[in-house]
């Protein structure tokens, strides 16, 4: 993928690009919010990572006119005020995601990659998601593995829709927490490893093959 | 040199006082003006009364009798016991014809009617002789040329008048004075007062923070006023406790994580590693940043929510979201070996941040879960509390927190010293006590149904439901 990367402070720029480019993207940096916001309209790129607070134009005034203008590029906003409120506004300015400093490498390289898949407008309408030879019929809500039928709860069901939607990529807990529960606090305990493993168990448990791997220091996989 | 003024005589209750005083002493004065001057016109008007009546009299009978029955009448009144009046009557020629005078008083002899003052001099019973002040009028008789006087004694009109201008002249000064040392006493007592707030305010600034306005209980409006400086020096008392301790805390706190970081580091520069080494101390390094960092992001939460910066209350369902909790819980629970019941009663509504509210109840399962032995159990219910309130309850069947402890756990960074050992930024119940009071609520600290020796802990949130 080809992301641009609006960042003033330099090593803070310089650590993702790092980032992203071990995750096999290409990056594309501006230092501050005109020149950031030209090079996004004038270029294509497949994502954008954006700091809130920039020179010259602020990440959410850069945002808005960047929509506004009809761009579609999706975008990751990027801030050290990492509250409820300030995220709220990001994604209300046109933002896809928001991740607040200081994060873990992986979070943001996993976050990318599952900005790049989104693609707004153009995903077909899926009842059917698969990864390997697992199969989730969105309709029916039935889950198989090889024609073996998996009874899930409501929630694993979901936790999976996620996982097999992002199937794989990694996934943070955190990611998880979000989208999957939509809560934007911490609940602490290792809440959703136990969760995981419980879904693992399901789906994993009687085959050779394991399907949903734990990256450490990251998150979970769900092979693709 | 400059005269300085005491203070109380600049206070405001001074002034004030002055201000009356000068309105009391101006309205005596325009009363006892009044007064005066209404007695004097009425005892004139008394005296004019009974002259008028005495001439009357004396008319009738001189258009009856003429001259003769006239003088005939003046002896009489002359002789008659317990008489106030003095008469005398003269014919057209001047000659006196009867009377208690030997002659006409100096007057103008072209009027009819006219008033004379003049003074004469009487023998008292015992032979002295007494001189006194007259005042009388003098009628000229019509078609005969004589004139009649009737005078009385204004003696006792002028002492009555002139107690009354003593009176006042003695009054007056003694009232003015009277209510100036009042107006000074009050001034001086409420000047106390407000000296004393002064006093106690300036103390507080010196640091003595711990001094309180002395309050009498007579419930009046400078008791009230201690009572609220009071108050607000207690709520200041405390905030500056807490900063401190605060400031104290997270010294404490990061010096251990911060100084580990920094003997790995050390380690790693001073000796030769392996790869496989190198990577587990930089992975342990940046865990320890993590929680560090974890640590400052609670802290700037915490700050932010009692600034009233963060959250944003809608009206939601709470019983939803502790069923949601319960359900993201329950697994975490079991595996850590511990049983987990959950009772929730169906929407309850209260105006909450869903956030917010969802990391407290967070914080008080995640410490239960913690802090409860293996095979014990950790319960989560969530009823109608009292009056209007619905409370979220979780107990665990740990060793419980002692009542003497309970105010310390709920503060910032304090922690029980059993609880050192477990992981956790000694954040997590001050966060949900400033999520509590942000929604008009509180968190309860009780004991559990355990047995003595290991009670658990009851940690209830009760908020206003809506």
């Amino acid at each position: 993928m080809r992301v641009l990367v609006i960042e003033d402070d330099a090593e803070m720029a310089s650590f993702i690009e790092k980032v992203l480019v071990e995750a096999g993207h290409s990056v594309d940096k501006a230092d501050d919010g005109e020149r950031g916001l030209a090079k996004a309209r004038s270029e294509e790129f497949d994502a954008m990572v954006v700091d809130r607070m920039l020179p010259e134009k602020d990440g959410l005034t850069l945002l808005k006119e960047f929509r506004d203008a009809g761009g579609t590029t999706p975008a990751l906003f990027l801030s050290a005020l990492g509250d409820v409120q300030n995220k709220v506004q990001g994604l209300k300015a046109g933002a896809e995601d928001y991740l607040a400093k200081p994060f873990a490498p992986a979070e943001l390289a996993a976050r990318v990659e599952a900005l790049g898949r989104r693609t707004p407008g153009q995903e077909p309408p899926v009842t059917v998601l698969k990864a390997g030879d697992l199969e989730m019929n969105l309709l029916t809500r039935k889950v198989t593995r090889a024609g073996q039928k998996i009874d899930l709860q409501p929630r694993e069901f979901r936790l999976l829709e996620y996982l097999m939607r992002h199937a794989g990529q990694v996934v943070t807990r955190t990611m998880l927490l979000e989208k999957v529960w939509d809560y934007n606090f911490d609940p602490q305990t290792n809440v959703i490893d136990v969760h995981v493993s419980r879904l693992r168990a399901k789906i994993d448990k009687e085959f050779d093959e394991p399907l949903l791997h734990t990256v450490r220091g990251a998150g979970y996989r769900l092979q693709g | 040199m400059k005269f300085a003024l005491p203070t109380f005589l600049r206070t405001t209750t001074f002034k004030l006082a002055l201000l009356y005083s000068a309105m009391f002493a101006a309205f005596s004065a325009a009363l006892l003006v009044y007064l005066y001057y209404s007695t004097v016109y009425y005892i004139r008007a008394e005296s004019d009364r009974r002259m008028d009546l005495e001439f009357e009299q004396l008319g009738n009978a001189y258009f009856t009798g003429g001259m003769e029955r006239l003088s005939e009448s003046v002896f009489e009144r002359m002789t008659r016991n317990g008489s106030t009046f003095f008469y005398y009557l003269e014919d057209a020629s001047g000659r006196r014809i009867a009377g208690h005078f030997q002659r006409m008083p100096a007057h103008n002899p072209d009027l009819d009617v006219q008033t004379v003052y003049f003074e004469v001099t009487l023998t008292e019973p015992d032979g002295s002789e007494v001189v006194r002040p007259v005042a009388g009028r003098i009628v000229r008789l019509r078609d005969n040329g004589g004139a009649l006087l009737v005078a009385f004694d204004t003696a006792q009109q002028t002492a009555i008048v002139g107690r009354i201008q003593n009176a006042i002249f003695i009054a007056a000064p003694i009232g003015l004075v009277l209510s100036l040392l009042g107006g000074l006493l009050i001034s001086r007592g409420a000047a106390r007062r407000a000296d004393e707030l002064a006093r106690t305010a300036e103390m507080v600034m010196g640091g003595e923070l711990g001094r309180r306005v002395p309050v009498r209980g007579s419930g009046d409006e400078f008791d009230r006023l201690g009572q609220r400086m009071n108050a607000m020096l207690d709520q200041i008392e405390k905030l500056v406790e807490s900063t401190r301790n605060t400031g104290n805390a997270i010294a404490h706190d990061l010096r251990s994580p911060l100084s580990r970081l920094r003997n790995r580091l050390e380690i790693a520069l001073s000796e030769p590693m392996s790869k496989e080494s190198a990577e587990a101390t930089l992975g342990e390094t940046v865990e320890e940043v993590d929680r560090v960092l974890g640590t400052f992001n609670a802290i700037l939460r915490l700050a932010r929510l009692e600034a009233g910066a963060e959250g944003e209350r809608v009206r939601m369902d709470v019983s939803e979201l502790a069923e949601e909790l319960a359900e993201l819980f329950e697994p975490a629970c079991e595996e850590a070996e511990q049983s987990f019941r959950s009772q929730i009663a169906k929407h309850l509504m209260v105006l909450g941040d869903r956030d917010l509210i969802g990391q407290a109840l967070s914080n008080l399962l995640d410490n239960a879960i913690k802090y409860t032995p293996v095979g014990g159990n950790v319960s989560f219910t969530v009823a109608r509390g009292p009056e209007g309130t619905v409370d979220l309850t979780v107990i665990d069947t740990g060793p419980g927190v002692p009542p003497d402890a309970r105010k310390r756990v709920v503060q910032r960074f304090q922690r029980m010293d059993s609880a050192r050992t477990q992981p956790g930024s000694g954040l997590g119940l001050a966060l949900v006590v400033s999520v509590a009071e942000m929604h008009g609520g509180e968190l309860i600290l009780s004991d559990g149904n355990g047995p003595e020796g290991s009670p658990g802990l009851k940690a209830t949130l009760r908020l206003p439901r809506a």
